[in-house]
């Protein structure tokens, strides 16, 4: 059992994604003078230092997603690169037409920066949950999507993407994978582990798990290649397929519903591979009705690695 | 000639033409977009990104067929930009597409976006302190979206005094969801409001010149007393007309009372 992953509070992390979120404004911010910062009464406290330090481009507009979400197009429109941030569900599901039509239609440019990611907010129920975004947001042409699990990741990929003229969601999520992935890139995936007899794709903090799930199958000489996608759109279909050619065998780990995640895109991008097996690990496609920690929620679903060599074993070898 | 007569005769033949388009909600705006192009804001057909332009977004986007006839008036579109509208490989369709369109600022059509934007550019100007002008026209049945709401509240409290709203007050709501005491609504919300008639021209523009666009202030609420389909008997008020393409001695009575 991975105590590092389930455990994880901002306790015991280094550093917290949404301080991170906050530091990567300041440093950014610092050196250009089109970042504009709009907040959904969310994290305003640590938002301070680029408040003060970058004046009139801090604004906590209040409880009105449609109209945060909205006006952003307005200051992308005289040359501004806006970062709108508040919980998952508030924008996404709340304000998917300001994201279809104001952004994706008319292809301005935007940072959507949203905590809450999955069932981040267990103990706070359903309404505050958020796992069908990727399926939303993948219908919406021009939209990149990036669901960086360190604090480095959300850094780099921020610098790398936030003034490109596409509207880009990123997803935080809570929860770290804590590992050093080096070097990363917008649009590609990270091979993390070299393996010969089955893929894990993961996402997310779920890297974390996956990666215990491969030392598990290390002892029973079974060799798991792991591959880890930051950026879900565009996907990464090269090194996906590189190594579906090579395992035959595929199961992807996902803090996603059932429908329009990661696993879909495996899917559709690697049917014409013959002989492939493959499996999902995903939060499915029920509300959840229970409360309860990160860990727990984590266990119930079923992202735990023992579930993951499980499944590998006994659907897929 | 009515006023307007040859703009509203232009709207009733592209919508002909067309097969398609509002001519009711068309008929109750042409007044103000006309002065707007024609007297007011500095847009420049040749430069319709400069950045020191004016801005002009019609949120109610439905009205677009009186937006596209100012802007084949001013130069922006051509003649047979109008009487293409709505096939398949046209600029201008049902409402206005700022990727297809010059001189669009934003694609409207989903009521309670086009305004939300101009507020959005209202901050951007006031933080570039820049000094260019917005407006935008959104209709009262528009008023009854969400966002405008919110978007009463935000622009009140970020002191947007370069922004401007017109609403076209063509009453189309007043059997539905009526909009009572608008003026006292948007001045409680923080607004500077002004209550004109929408088809007087001298009005429309006297009211746009006394009004203070500084970017430090109240942001400025018209309400523009119109009627939906004037200047044609027949299809004024709220009625049938409303998405109805006139039949060719339709067009015909039309052209008779406008010209």
């Amino acid at each position: 059992m991975s105590e590092n992953i389930f455990n994880q509070t901002s306790k015991n992390l280094k550093k917290k994604m949404r301080q991170e979120f906050a530091d990567t404004m300041l440093e950014v911010g610092m050196k250009d003078e089109n970042l504009v910062v709009l907040i959904g009464d969310i994290s305003h406290f640590v938002l301070q230092p680029f408040a003060k330090a970058c004046p009139n481009r801090f604004y906590n507009i209040g409880i009105c997603e449609q109209t945060i979400t909205n006006m952003a197009a307005g200051l992308s429109k005289v040359g501004f690169y806006p970062v709108i941030h508040t919980i998952n569900p508030f924008i996404v599901e709340r304000s998917f037409e300001q994201l279809k039509l104001d952004f994706g239609y008319q292809k301005l440019g935007i940072n959507i920066i949203t905590v809450g990611s999955a069932f981040d907010y267990g103990a706070l129920g359903s309404t505050h949950h958020c796992y069908g975004d990727f399926a939303l947001l993948k219908t919406i042409e021009n939209m990149q999507i990036i669901y960086p699990a360190s604090c480095e990741e959300f850094n780099t990929l921020f610098k790398q993407t936030y003034a490109n003229g596409f509207p880009t969601f990123f997803r935080i999520p809570e929860a770290q994978h804590q590992m050093d992935l080096g070097n990363i890139t917008f649009g590609k995936g990270v091979l993390v582990r070299e393996g010969k007899n089955v893929t894990i794709i993961a996402i997310g903090p779920q890297l974390k798990t996956a990666i215990e799930a491969a030392n598990m199958l290390a002892k029973d000489n079974i060799s798991a290649e792991i591959i880890y996608l930051h950026t879900i759109r565009p996907f990464d279909k090269e090194l996906v397929n590189k190594s579906i050619n090579k395992t035959k065998k595929c199961i992807v780990i996902e803090e996603h519903g059932k429908y329009g995640g990661v696993f879909d895109d495996v899917l559709r991008e690697s049917k014409d591979i013959m002989n492939v097996k493959y499996r999902s690990i995903n939060i499915g496609d029920k509300f959840i009705h229970k409360y309860g920690t990160y860990k727990q929620h984590c266990e119930r679903l079923g992202f735990t690695p023992e579930n993951i060599c499980d499944k590998i074993k006994k659907e897929l070898l | 000639m009515k006023t307007n007569g040859d703009l509203r005769y232009a709207i009733a033949n592209t919508v002909y033409s067309a097969g398609e388009g509002h001519i009711p909600s068309a008929y109750s705006i042409i007044d103000i977009i006309n002065v707007i192009y024609g007297k007011f804001l500095n847009i420049n057909k040749n430069d319709v990104t400069n950045k020191d332009r004016d801005y002009f977004i019609l949120s109610k986007g439905h009205g677009a067929v009186a937006y596209y006839v100012v802007l084949e008036k001013y130069g922006f579109i051509t003649k047979e930009d109008l009487m293409t509208k709505s096939k398949e490989n046209a600029i201008l369709g049902g409402h206005p597409d700022c990727t297809k369109v010059p001189g669009v600022e934003a694609s409207t059509g989903s009521l309670g976006h086009g305004a939300v934007t101009a507020l959005g550019i209202a901050l951007g100007l006031k933080i570039k302190q820049q000094k260019n002008k917005v407006i935008t026209i959104i209709g009262d049945g528009e008023s009854n979206e969400g966002s405008i709401w919110e978007s009463a509240l935000v622009a009140a409290n970020l002191k947007l005094g370069n922004l401007c709203y017109v609403i076209d007050n063509n009453k189309s709501t007043e059997q539905i969801l009526p909009m009572t005491d608008m003026a006292k609504k948007w001045e409680s919300f923080g607004w500077e409001v002004y209550e004109i008639d929408g088809h007087d021209e001298e009005e429309i523009l006297k009211t746009f010149q006394k009004i203070d666009f500084s970017y430090v202030g109240k942001p400025k609420l018209i309400i523009a007393n119109t009627i939906k389909g004037k200047g044609v008997s027949f299809i004024e008020g709220h009625g049938p007309w409303h998405h109805k393409v006139p039949s060719d001695e339709e067009l015909q009575a039309i052209k008779e009372e406008l010209l």
